[in-house]
C-alpha cells in the first residue's frame, strides 16, 4: 500500500501548462451505480427526515418507533444497522457508542441527493470508510451557485410546525450558505391500546438545526467547510404494555447537543494525480432521565453522556494508463466516551483504515479490486475483575471486494460484486456496565450480488427495470446473552444469519406535452434466516422485523405546474423475535400516502396525507403508528 | 305427561350433577402437552409456572402444569381472561399461592395479579409501583417495592418527596385486596419471607450501585414487625441481597448475588432469634457454593450455581447443591445441567424442576430431574424466561 502510494507519487507527470488537460475515461466511468438515488428537491411528499427518504427504498428497513421524535435506524439486506454507514457529503456520520446513526435527527432541507449503495460503493477519492462500510447511505448537500434565500414552513398533524430558511451568499470568490431550520411537535396521536383507544404521551420533540456553509476553489480544485450544530430536546413515550391505571407508559426525556465541524478539499495535482483531503471533529452530548417524579414506575436514571471525535482522511488518486487508475485512501479516527454511569470505563478508540483500490474503466467492461486494512486501538480505564479479565485490546481485519460491470448492449447494463467487510463492537458493545464484553471481535459480514438493468425508450414512453439478486451472511453476530447471573448479561459473538433476496424495480415514464406521468413499483424478497444454533429452536426461523415480502408502488403526475403523487407501500407479515410463533407475530400492513403540490413562480405550495385509510400498525412491537395524519408545505425563493 | 317426565329427567340430572361433584372446572377445556408426573407427589393439584417476558415486551405469560391429566398447559392467564387488556402484563418477578388464590407480582405493569387457583380467572389486581416479591401471614400480603423508591407518594401517588431512593413494603389486606400502609425499608429491596411475626427483606441496591451519590449496592436485610409494621432491626449480611427463605424452624436463609466482580455470590443465614449472627455457606471440598437460582423444600435451600461465575464470556458448568442449617451440611448433586438454569423448584421424592430461559429472548424449557441422576426425565417448551414457581396443594 505505501509503496504504491510511493510510486503514485513519482509517477505523476510534470505539470504539462501548454497541452489542454487531458479528460481520462477512467474518471467518467464508474463501475457500481447506486441501488437508488433520488433528487430531494423533486420529491413531492415533502419529507422532513432523511428516514422518510430511505423508507421507500428498495431492500431497506427502517425501523421506526413512532412519532416525529422516535428512533429511526436503517437496516440494509438484512445486514443489521451496524453495518450500514451513512455519510454526509463523503464523511462518516458515526456514533461509537452503539454504531447506529438515527436517521430521524437529519433533516433533507439543504441536501440535493439522498442516495443508497447496497453493496461496494467504489468512485474515485473515496475515504477509506467508505470501502468498509457493508452497505451505505450518501447525504449530498446542495452547492450554491448564486445568491439567494430559501423560507420554507410546513406544519400539520400532532401540532407539528417545521419552518427553515436558507440563506445562500456569493463573497468574493467564497460561496456561503447559512441554514436555519426549527421542528417542534407535540407527538399525540389516538392509538389502539388492547382493548381501548388511547392518545401517545411524551412522544414531543423540538429541534433547532444552524449551518454554515464555504464553499471555495482553487487553481484546479475546491474545498467547503460545513459547520452543523443540532439541538433538541424530546420525549420517548415508551413500548405499550399492561400498566397499572393512573402510571404512565413513560416520562423518560432526553436532550441533545450535536455540534460537528468538516471540512474537504479536493485537488487536482495534474491530470493523473488528484488528492482528496477531508476532516471532522465532532462533539455529541446527551442527557437522558427517566423522571421517576413523574413516573411511578421508572427507574431513577438521570445519565449524561459526551461522545467525542476526530477524524482525518486523505484519498489520492492516479490515472496510470488510461483506462486504468489506482486509488489510495488513509484515513484515522478517535473517540471517546465519557458518562457518570456507574463504573463508567471511559473508552477511547483510535482507528486506521487504509483502502487500496485499483480500477480499469472500458466503455463497456469495468472491473474494479479493493482491499481494506482496519485496526482499531481501544483503551479504557478500569481493572481486572476475579477470573474475567478486561482487555485493552487491538482488533484489525482484512476487507476484499471485487466489482464488475458490464454494458453488451445500448439497453442492458449488469454489474455484480462480492464483499466481505467487519463492522467494530461498539463501546456499549464492549463496556457496557454490567454488560459489556471486552473480549468481543468484529462482526463480519458478506456479501454477493448481482444488479441488471434494462431500459427501454420508445417514443413519449421510457421504460426501465432493476433486477438486485443478492445473498448475504452475517457472522460472529454480537449478541446479548445472559450470563450466570440474569442481572447481569454480555456480550457474545455468537449469532449467524443467511440472506437470501432480490430487489426488483421498474420504472414506466410518460411524457408528453406539458404531462408527465411516472410510475414506480418496487418488490422485495427477503430469506432471511437464524443459524446461530444448531438444533436450538429458532434454527432456520425468519429473523426479527424482516419482511419475507414487501412492496410498494409509485404513481405521479406531472401537469404545468401541478404535482400529484400517490404511494401506496406493503409489508408482509414479520416477527418479533427467531421464535415465529403466534405470541410475537406482526401483521402485514399496507399504507397509502399522497400529495399534490403547486408550484406558480417563486412560490410552491403543497398538501400532503399520509396513511389515508387510517390503518393502525406497528414496525417495531410495542410501539404503534400513527392512523391519518396531513401536512401543509409553503416555499417562497427569491 | 310428556312434560312432567321431561321435568322428571331434569330433576334426574339435576340431582346428579348436584351428587357427582365437581362441575368441571372451566380451564378444563384447556389442552397442552402430555408430561409424565408419576414420579411427582400427587398432593399437588397444580404447578404454576410464572415466566417473566422481556422488559418492555409486555409478554409475561403464566403456564401449568395439571396433575389430574398430566398436561402442561402454556398462556393460561390470557385463555382463561381474555377480555383483560393486555394479558398478564410485562414483566412477572413472582407467583405464591395463597389458600385457592394465586398471587403474581407482575413487575412492569405495577400490578399484583390475583387469580383463582382453580380456573386462573382474576379475582383483583392491586396497584403497587415496581413491585418486585411476595410473602404472606394469615392477614396480609406483603410486596416489596423499588418505586416507593425513587419517591414517596401520597394518596393517588402524587409525589411527596422526590429525593428518598430506598424502598418500601405494601401491605395488601387478604380479604379486601386493598393496600393497608407501607413501611420504608432498604434500597432496591428483593426477597421476602414471613416467620413468627417477622418480615425478612433482602435489599440489593441493584440500581443504586448504578448511579450517583453512592454508586453502592446495600448489604443489609431489613426486619419488620408485622403487628407494629415497622423496622425494627437491620442486618449486615453481603452485598446485592436477592432471596430471603424461612425454614419454618426458627432459620432465615439470604442468598446474595455478589458484585459481579470480586464478591462471589452465596447463601448467607442467620437464627431468627439471633440476626446477628450470620453465617455463609462454603464448601471446601467443591470449592464453591455459588448461587444463580435457588428454592426452599422444608428446611433445605437447593441452589444451581457455576464455580467460573466471573467469567462471563465464556460457557458455564452448572452444579446444583442443597444445604440445610438443621442437618449443617451441603449436598451436591450429580445432575449435567444444560443452557441458562434461570429457576428451580425442589419437589418431594428427590425432584427437581428446572427452568432453562434459553437466550432470553426466545421461549424456554422446564425440565424435570432426578436428584440422583445426570440426564433430565423430561423438557416441554415455556414462555419467555421462565423463572418463578408456585405450588397448588
Amino acid at each position: 500500500m505505501i509503496l504504491a502510494a510511493v510510486i503514485a507519487l513519482f509517477l505523476q507527470a510534470p505539470p504539462d501548462t501548454l497541452a489542454p488537460a487531458a479528460v481520462y475515461a477512467v474518471k467518467e466511468r464508474p463501475v457500481v451505480r447506486a441501488t437508488e438515488a433520488v433528487q430531494v428537491d423533486s420529491l413531492v411528499s415533502a419529507p422532513i427526515q432523511v428516514a422518510e427518504v430511505l423508507q421507500r427504498f428498495t431492500g431497506v428497513q427502517v425501523k421506526d418507533y413512532g412519532g416525529v421524535g422516535g428512533l429511526k435506524t436503517v437496516n440494509v439486506r438484512s445486514l443489521g444497522s451496524e453495518h450500514v454507514g451513512v455519510f454526509l457529503d463523503g464523511i462518516q456520520i458515526d456514533n461509537a457508542q452503539n454504531m447506529q446513526v438515527d436517521l430521524g435527527r437529519f433533516s433533507v432541507d439543504g441536501l440535493e441527493t439522498v442516495s443508497l449503495y447496497s453493496g461496494q460503493k467504489s468512485l474515485r477519492l473515496q475515504t477509506a470508510k467508505e470501502y468498509a462500510t457493508g452497505a451505505a447511505v450518501y447525504l449530498r448537500t446542495a452547492t450554491p451557485r448564486v445568491n439567494a434565500l430559501r423560507l420554507r414552513l410546513r406544519g400539520g398533524s400532532f401540532a407539528t410546525i417545521n419552518p427553515s430558511v436558507t440563506w445562500d451568499r456569493k463573497l468574493g470568490k467564497v460561496m456561503l450558505r447559512a441554514a436555519a431550520e426549527f421542528l417542534g411537535s407535540n407527538g399525540r396521536y389516538k392509538f389502539p391500546c388492547f382493548d381501548t383507544t388511547l392518545v401517545r404521551e411524551n412522544g414531543d420533540i423540538r429541534s433547532l438545526r444552524l449551518e454554515t456553509q464555504l464553499f471555495g476553489n482553487t487553481r484546479g480544485g475546491e474545498w467547503r467547510l460545513h459547520l452543523y450544530t443540532y439541538g433538541s430536546e424530546r420525549g420517548f413515550p415508551g413500548p405499550v404494555i399492561r400498566r397499572a391505571q393512573g402510571f404512565p407508559f413513560s416520562a423518560e426525556r432526553q436532550a441533545d447537543q450535536d455540534l460537528f465541524l468538516q471540512g474537504s478539499w479536493n485537488q487536482e495535482w495534474n491530470p493523473r494525480y488528484t488528492t482528496a483531503f477531508r476532516f471532522k471533529y465532532a462533539n455529541n452530548y446527551t442527557h437522558y432521565d427517566t423522571h421517576p417524579e413523574r413516573n411511578p414506575m421508572a427507574l431513577p436514571y438521570n445519565l449524561h453522556y459526551r461522545q467525542s471525535s476526530a477524524y482525518g482522511s486523505l484519498a489520492q488518486s492516479y490515472v496510470i494508463l488510461d483506462p486504468w487508475s489506482v486509488d489510495l485512501s488513509t484515513d484515522f479516527q478517535y473517540n471517546a466516551l465519557g458518562s457518570d454511569v456507574g463504573q463508567f470505563v471511559r473508552p477511547r478508540r483510535g482507528t486506521l483504515t487504509v483502502a487500496l483500490a485499483t480500477r480499469l474503466a472500458f466503455e463497456t467492461f469495468r472491473v474494479a479490486a479493493h482491499l481494506v486494512y482496519q485496526g482499531a486501538w481501544d483503551r479504557f480505564d478500569g481493572k481486572d475483575a476475579g477470573g474475567w479479565t478486561r482487555e485493552n485490546r487491538y482488533r484489525d481485519a482484512w476487507m476484499p471486494s471485487l466489482s464488475a460491470f458490464y454494458a453488451p448492449f445500448p439497453w442492458l447494463e449488469a454489474d455484480a460484486f462480492v464483499k466481505r467487510s467487519y463492522r467494530l463492537p461498539s463501546f456499549n458493545d464492549l463496556y457496557y456496565s454490567l454488560m459489556g464484553n471486552s473480549r468481543l471481535e468484529p462482526e463480519s459480514a458478506f456479501q454477493t450480488g448481482l444488479n441488471l438493468r434494462l431500459h427501454f425508450g420508445m417514443q413519449a414512453w421510457n421504460w426501465s427495470l432493476h433486477l438486485s439478486p443478492y445473498y448475504n451472511r452475517v457472522s460472529n453476530k454480537i449478541v446479548a446473552i445472559p450470563t450466570s447471573s440474569q442481572f447481569r448479561w454480555t456480550m457474545l459473538n455468537l449469532g449467524l444469519v443467511d440472506i437470501a433476496g432480490a430487489d426488483v424495480k421498474g420504472v414506466a415514464r410518460f411524457r408528453q406535452g406539458d404531462w408527465s406521468v411516472t410510475l414506480t413499483l418496487r418488490y422485495s424478497f427477503q430469506q432471511a434466516l437464524d443459524h446461530s444454533t444448531p438444533g436450538g429452536q429458532t434454527w432456520g426461523n425468519q429473523i426479527p422485523y424482516i419482511p419475507l415480502h414487501s412492496g410498494s408502488a409509485d404513481l405521479q403526475a406531472d401537469w404545468r405546474g401541478w404535482t400529484l403523487a400517490w404511494n401506496t407501500s406493503f409489508y408482509g407479515e414479520r416477527w418479533a423475535r427467531s421464535a415465529n410463533t403466534a405470541d410475537y407475530h406482526l401483521d402485514p400492513w399496507s399504507l397509502s400516502d399522497v400529495s399534490l403540490s403547486y408550484r406558480w413562480r417563486k412560490l410552491s405550495a403543497g398538501v400532503h396525507l399520509k396513511n389515508i385509510f387510517n390503518r393502525s400498525y406497528q414496525v417495531v412491537q410495542g410501539y404503534p403508528m400513527p392512523g391519518i395524519n396531513g401536512m401543509l408545505s409553503l416555499e417562497y425563493s427569491l | 305427561m310428556k312434560k312432567a317426565g321431561l321435568l322428571l329427567l331434569c330433576g334426574a340430572l339435576f340431582f346428579a350433577a348436584c351428587q357427582k361433584d365437581p362441575v368441571p372446572s372451566k380451564d378444563a377445556t384447556l389442552d397442552g402437552v402430555t408430561v409424565d408426573v408419576s414420579a411427582i407427589s400427587t398432593s399437588a393439584r397444580k404447578i404454576f409456572v410464572l415466566n417473566e417476558g422481556g422488559m418492555g415486551s409486555n409478554n409475561a405469560t403464566l403456564d401449568f402444569l395439571r396433575f389430574e391429566d398430566g398436561k402442561y398447559i402454556s398462556g393460561a392467564f390470557k385463555k382463561m381472561n381474555p377480555t383483560v387488556g393486555g394479558g398478564l402484563g410485562d414483566v412477572g418477578n413472582d407467583i405464591a399461592v395463597h389458600g385457592d388464590e394465586v398471587w403474581m407480582v407482575i413487575n412492569n405493569s405495577g400490578l399484583v395479579e390475583v387469580i383463582s387457583a382453580v380456573d386462573e380467572t382474576e379475582i383483583a389486581t392491586v396497584t403497587v409501583p415496581t413491585p418486585r416479591n411476595i410473602a404472606f401471614d394469615d392477614k396480609y400480603a406483603y410486596v416489596t417495592s423499588w418505586a416507593g423508591a425513587f419517591v414517596t407518594y401520597g394518596a393517588d401517588y402524587s409525589v411527596t418527596d422526590s429525593s428518598n431512593p430506598k424502598g418500601q413494603v405494601y401491605r395488601i389486606n387478604l380479604n379486601t385486596k386493598k393496600v393497608e400502609g407501607t413501611v420504608e425499608v432498604g434500597y432496591q429491596p428483593e426477597g421476602i419471607a414471613c416467620y413468627d411475626g417477622k418480615l425478612y427483606v433482602a435489599n440489593s441496591g441493584g440500581i443504586s450501585s448504578q448511579l450517583p451519590p453512592t454508586y453502592s449496592y446495600d448489604n443489609t436485610v431489613s426486619i419488620i414487625d408485622t403487628r407494629s409494621f415497622a423496622v425494627t432491626k437491620t442486618v449486615e449480611v453481603e452485598v446485592n441481597l436477592k432471596n430471603v427463605y424461612s425454614d419454618g424452624q426458627g432459620f432465615i436463609y439470604v442468598t446474595s448475588m455478589g458484585n459481579y466482580y470480586d464478591v462471589h455470590s452465596g447463601l448467607y443465614g442467620f437464627p431468627a432469634n439471633a440476626p446477628e449472627n450470620v453465617g455463609h455457606v462454603w464448601s471446601e471440598l467443591y470449592k464453591h457454593t455459588h448461587v444463580s437460582c435457588s428454592c426452599i423444600l422444608g428446611d433445605e435451600v437447593y441452589c444451581i450455581g457455576t464455580q467460573n461465575e466471573f467469567a462471563f464470556g465464556e460457557k458455564h458448568e452448572y452444579t446444583v447443591w442443597s444445604y440445610s442449617a438443621q442437618q449443617g451440611k451441603v449436598i451436591f448433586y450429580p445432575l449435567q445441567l444444560t443452557g441458562v438454569p434461570y429457576g428451580v423448584l425442589a419437589l418431594e421424592g428427590d425432584l427437581l424442576l428446572v427452568a432453562d430461559a434459553g437466550d432470553y429472548f426466545n421461549p424456554g424449557t422446564l425440565s424435570l430431574y432426578d436428584t440422583s441422576e445426570q440426564d433430565k426425565r423430561w423438557s416441554v417448551t415455556t414462555g419467555v424466561c421462565p423463572g418463578h414457581f408456585a405450588v397448588w396443594k
